[in-house]
């Protein structure tokens, strides 16, 4: 009970502190949405339109319009920049002192704002994709929404542990901005989010399928827009699982590591 | 004049060793920033080279048409990336630490001064590379007629104003709200706009929407604009455009800067 309410407690802190900003929120879970839909909407457009186009790679125009609308949508859940940044600088500048006297770990920490982060955009913003797609009478299947979110927040774990080791990294080279770039912009691919893998070759589709990655974005976007089975999907959790167990103990080993070779300085 | 002049390009010279020396003191991070471009660049290729599987045309091109269009967006994004984009990202965060305020009181033109202080030599690799990519593709095409090339030394100067004053333009907001950290996602979503090929455009609401990408919202004039000075017949209205347009939106950034420094609060103490 005691750790559900800690975890709690600083996920209410994630949501406080983000709606302090009030325009600044606005702009996260509104306006970017917005704007990055209304991108992806025109180009599918006018891809099929300038070439006269029925279907592509064997789906409509509406497919990818849905594609495009919920793929910028849950890639934006599906990564974290802002609390990656934070973990890798509280490691670097020695911050973290002040968390590894708290009677919480750093990881938890963590990812409890961020989850309480990312479900408080997520639910704000879901407005979204929900209005365009309802518009432009995309196809998509709305009772496959709340179990292609849960598989995203699954995701979150892992991402959060991907997170966890770049920043214990910080412990051994100070600077590791690069890391976070290089992990991001991957992922931007690995998940899907840059072009569907169904555009892809039979054979590298399925590859990035089977990995965790593409359950960031890829599996649960085609599973509402009906491009794949529940099968897929629960497939996408083992596979997380999966990733997640491996990270998990590489994450611990370089941690461990990490904080032994630390030393804590400051008032 | 003069004197003005050869200050600036001392102090740009500052900057420049500053920013080496800062780079290279990590060096790893150094090399793994490089490869990151390098992961970004051919992401942006990848989509292309994916979508001509399925189809012969996009807006127009060929691939061979695209390619050139693809490696000129990201050789001007290199060059942005490498004067300014490390300034614009942690424009925020100076302004909310009060950090902004040290760098306004420097005797030097403010917008000069918040947007070139860091110079990226991370990137200077790939400029190398998507210039080499450029001419690459440039000689994948048959009969091009490597004179047009000149007309880049009109077309990117102008094409790297819309990215330096879109940008400026929503950093500077953050000084009215304090905090607009988001801002620079819009940003991103935006410069999207960059990396298509205008032609795609031509054919939604009867080609409005392409004028609009280049006369209102000019983000055609980053690359697709250039490329068509490369690959099509000469335009002599889009050459006065793109001599006249830089002119209009630095004035226009400048106006906006002053006006947000003037309801400017200041976060430090």
């Amino acid at each position: 009970m005691a750790f559900w309410r800690k975890n709690l407690a600083f996920s209410q802190l994630a949501i406080v502190t983000n709606l302090e900003y009030r325009f600044n929120f606005f702009i996260d879970a509104y306006l970017q949405p917005l704007i990055t839909v209304g991108i992806e909407i025109l180009l599918w457009i006018a891809i099929f339109e300038s070439n006269e186009l029925q279907t592509l790679g064997g789906f409509t125009k509406e497919a990818y319009l849905a594609y495009g609308v919920w793929a910028p949508f849950l890639g934006r859940v599906a990564i974290s920049w802002m609390y990656e940044s934070m973990m890798v600088e509280d490691v670097a500048s020695g911050n973290i002192n002040v968390i590894l006297t708290r009677p919480i770990s750093f990881y938890e920490y963590y990812l409890s704002q961020l989850m309480g982060y990312k479900l408080m955009t997520t639910f704000l913003s879901l407005l979204v994709p929900l209005s365009v797609s309802l518009y432009f009478k995309l196809p998509v299947q709305y009772d496959k929404i709340p179990l292609a979110l849960t598989l995203v927040f699954f995701y979150l774990f892992l991402l959060h542990t991907m997170s966890f080791i770049v920043s214990s990294i910080a412990f051994f080279i100070t600077k590791v901005r690069s890391f976070t770039l290089i992990k991001n912009l991957s992922l931007f691919v690995l998940a899907g989010e840059l072009i569907p893998f169904d555009l892809m070759p039979p054979l590298l589709k399925n590859i990035l399928i089977a990995l965790p990655f593409s359950s960031g974005v890829y599996i649960p976007v085609a599973y509402i827009t009906g491009r794949i089975d529940v099968q897929v999907v629960m497939g996408g959790f083992v596979s997380v699982a999966a990733g997640l167990f491996v990270l998990s103990i590489l994450s611990y080993l370089i941690w461990k590591k990490g904080l032994s070779e630390y030393t804590g300085t400051g008032a | 004049m003069k004197y003005l002049i050869h200050k600036y390009i001392e102090i740009y010279k500052g900057f420049f060793k500053a920013s080496l020396v800062a780079d290279l003191e990590f060096r790893f991070n150094f090399f793994l920033l490089i490869c990151a471009e390098f992961v970004w660049y051919a992401s942006q290729l990848v989509i292309y080279q994916v979508l001509y599987r399925h189809t012969k045309l996009i807006g127009g091109w060929d691939q061979k048409q695209m390619q050139v269009f693809m490696f000129l967006a990201l050789f001007v994004d290199s060059i942005y990336m490498i004067l300014w984009d490390s300034n614009f990202s942690k424009f925020n965060d100076d302004v909310r630490k009060g950090q902004l305020d040290l760098l306004l009181t420097k005797p030097v033109n403010s917008m000069f001064m918040t947007s070139s202080q860091k110079i990226s030599i991370s990137h200077i690799p790939c400029f190398f590379v998507t210039f080499s990519g450029l001419l690459w593709s440039l000689n994948q095409l048959p009969e091009f007629s490597w004179i047009k090339i000149l007309w880049l030394l009109i077309m990117i100067p102008s094409g790297l104003s819309v990215i330096f004053c879109g940008r400026f333009a929503l950093n500077s907001t953050a000084l009215l709200f304090t905090r607009a950290d988001f801002l620079q996602y819009v940003w991103y979503s935006l410069f999207r706009l960059g990396l298509r090929p205008d032609g795609i455009y031509s054919s939604l609401m009867n080609g409005a929407l392409r004028k609009i990408l280049i006369f209102i919202l000019p983000f055609a004039m980053i690359a697709s604009i250039p490329t068509r000075f490369l690959l099509d017949a000469f335009n002599p209205g889009l050459l006065i455009w793109a001599l006249i347009m830089p002119s209009i939106l630095i004035y226009l950034t400048n106006k906006y800067w002053k006006y947000c420094l003037k309801n400017y609060t200041s976060a430090s103490s």
